[in-house]
């Protein structure tokens, strides 16, 4: 067990810097927002006091609409299982080597590494009501050049938007992590079962897919985790216009233009844990001693 | 027999299928960039909102590009971005390579519990955390300063864990025989463990490099001077603000400014695409 002429002190010493900052800048904002979300914060003092579950009861009251910001978290799950379908899909049709196939891959990853603030810009201008979208759809005739649709503006349709340019800017995260799953697909699996006279999708179904289970429950936990977490794409489309607000944004709001900061750490504190449990259960069936690690899962 | 086989009808159309799926995949991905481009360079802006002529430039010409330079105070928001994203870069291999090392390779008590809250925080949205964190930097007097926009993010979780998972995978051999020799731990750390584990180092480097490049909220919140702003920041501000109205000027400033990233990332593609290290960090 023991090493010869290491002592714990130095392991300490090792992690000591990095739990410095950990501590003030990810561990302390944890506890204070959880403190914070059961107090009123004076801005102009700096003052708090205590004030129950005030926060949380407020966060029911219809007038404050944290109901539908949260509802609009929820639609953005949709963003889950249309990422774990293109980016497996993608990943497939890239999997085999073919000339520019590295090439392709890398355009393909180019919306992941753009700063969304400035890629959104341009999304913004492709729905505008004369924009580029409405363009190509009248092209096709599904709408009317006349008539066409405010995308933004629209109540029932401004959060598709967003949600199309939250799956364009991560396709690319995903797939690479698809392609880096079919890498460890066994070749025997695939050459016994051509041999047995499987087709392209009986292949797909019964060897390519149980052996990628691991990575499609990864992926599926990654995504789910950055659908709920979805702040920065409505607030750089729509400004966070009402119709496209997130449980996130609402926070961000709640904080930055109504200044309450208490009644903000509430609402943040209902996603965290959220995404806290996600974690658990990711950490559960991932981690070091995980049960997939173990192999259990078949 | 099989080149009878490969004609067959069925898997030409399969094939046929996936050029298609591939092309759409990657039309899909590029048009925001096309499109940008292409009416940055085009003089004439007629075509600019028609699909499918406005992927052309009419009239090609270069004044839009020139005018940015002239417009918008590009060379500063970039030189902001150099400074802010190295410096974020080296503070974050700075503290989680030693941090990565002790958890992989040396037995202290704690050690388990630290990685595990490592772990969870990763998954954690830290969008919550920048109003507690906004109100530390005034407590410390880091508000508008570089130092404050830059340490917050520098305990990276996801860097303890990529570094721990590269020396895991280092031989306890190689490192014990050296501590025979004598050598301290931080000589076997940075002489013999670094060294091997350099890819991983720079993949971490790259992922975080891009991620403070392309930082907007945090950066926004803790500066106010527009000549310290990085430019995900200052180029969406002037965009959405005073230059909003020109659409060819827009598109002109956002296509200077993907550019060094493009030939940033053509040259580290490698740490993003590789599909071992890939797989080492998430899977």
């Amino acid at each position: 067990m023991a090493l010869p002429g290491v002592r714990p002190a130095t392991g300490w010493l090792f992690v000591a810097p990095f739990c410095a900052v950990f501590a003030v800048f990810i561990l302390w904002p944890l506890g204070y927002n959880a403190w914070l979300a059961l107090h009123d914060y004076f801005l102009q003092t700096g003052h708090t006091q205590w004030n129950g579950f005030a926060n949380f009861v407020m966060l029911t009251w219809p007038e404050r609409e944290f109901g539908p910001a949260l509802k609009n978290s929820l639609i953005f799950l949709v963003l889950v299982p249309m990422l774990q379908i293109a980016g497996l899909g993608l990943a497939l049709l890239l999997h085999r080597p073919f000339p520019g196939a590295g090439l392709i891959r890398a355009l393909c990853y180019v919306p992941v590494i753009i700063a969304m603030s400035i890629a959104a810009v341009v999304w913004r201008q492709a729905f505008a009501a004369d924009g580029l979208v409405n363009s190509f759809l009248a092209t096709f005739g599904i709408i009317s050049a006349q008539n066409p649709p405010l995308w933004f503006s629209r109540e029932n349709l401004a959060l598709y938007p967003v949600i199309l340019f939250a799956f364009w800017k991560n396709l690319g995260f995903y797939m690479v992590l698809y392609l880096a799953g079919l890498q460890s697909v066994p070749r025997e699996q695939h050459e016994a079962a051509i041999l047995d006279g499987a087709n392209r999708f009986e292949r797909l179904r019964h060897v390519t897919l149980p052996a990628l289970q691991p990575v499609i429950l990864l992926c599926t936990l990654l995504a789910t985790i950055y659908a709920l977490k979805a702040m920065q794409e409505p607030l750089y489309l729509t400004r966070g216009s009402a119709h496209t607000t997130t449980a996130l944004l609402y926070v961000w709001n709640a904080a930055f233009y109504g200044h309450q900061f208490g009644y903000a750490a509430a609402a943040g504190l209902i996603v965290t844990v959220i995404c806290l449990m996600l974690a658990l259960f990711q950490f559960r069936l991932l981690g070091e001693h995980g049960r997939l690690r173990q192999g259990n899962a078949t | 027999m099989s080149q009878h086989r490969s004609l067959h009808p069925a898997t030409l159309l399969l094939l046929g299928s996936r050029h298609v799926g591939i092309v759409l995949f990657t039309v899909f991905a590029l048009f925001p960039f096309v499109w940008a481009a292409s009416v940055a360079f085009s003089a004439d802006t007629t075509y600019m909102w028609v699909f499918p002529q406005a992927f052309i430039p009419h009239r090609p010409s270069l004044d839009w590009l020139v005018r940015v330079f002239h417009e918008i105070p590009l060379m500063i928001y970039l030189r902001n971005s150099l400074l802010i994203a190295t410096f974020t870069t080296l503070g974050v291999l700075l503290l989680a390579v030693p941090c990565g090392y002790a958890l992989a390779q040396i037995d202290f008590p704690g050690r388990r519990a630290l990685f595990a809250l490592i772990i969870l925080t990763m998954m954690l949205p830290t969008e919550t955390m920048i109003i507690p964190n906004f109100l530390t930097c005034i407590h410390l007097g880091l508000l508008d300063t570089w130092t404050g926009t830059i340490v917050p993010n520098i305990a990276s979780a996801l860097g303890a864990f990529m570094m721990r998972q590269a020396f895991c995978d280092l031989p306890r051999e190689t490192l014990d025989a050296a501590r025979v020799d004598g050598a301290s731990e931080w000589q076997v750390l940075w002489r013999i463990a670094f060294p091997l584990a350099l890819p991983m180092a720079g993949a971490l480097a790259t992922l975080t490099f891009v991620a403070a490049w392309n930082d907007y909220l945090w950066p926004q919140v803790i500066l106010n001077s527009q000549d310290k702003v990085p430019l995900a920041v200052g180029i969406f501000h002037d965009l959405t603000g005073e230059f909003s109205t020109s659409t060819s000027l827009l598109m002109a400033a956002i296509t200077v400014s993907v550019i060094p990233v493009l030939i940033g990332f053509a040259l580290t593609q490698r740490y993003f695409l590789s599909s071992s290290l890939v797989g080492r960090q998430a899977i």
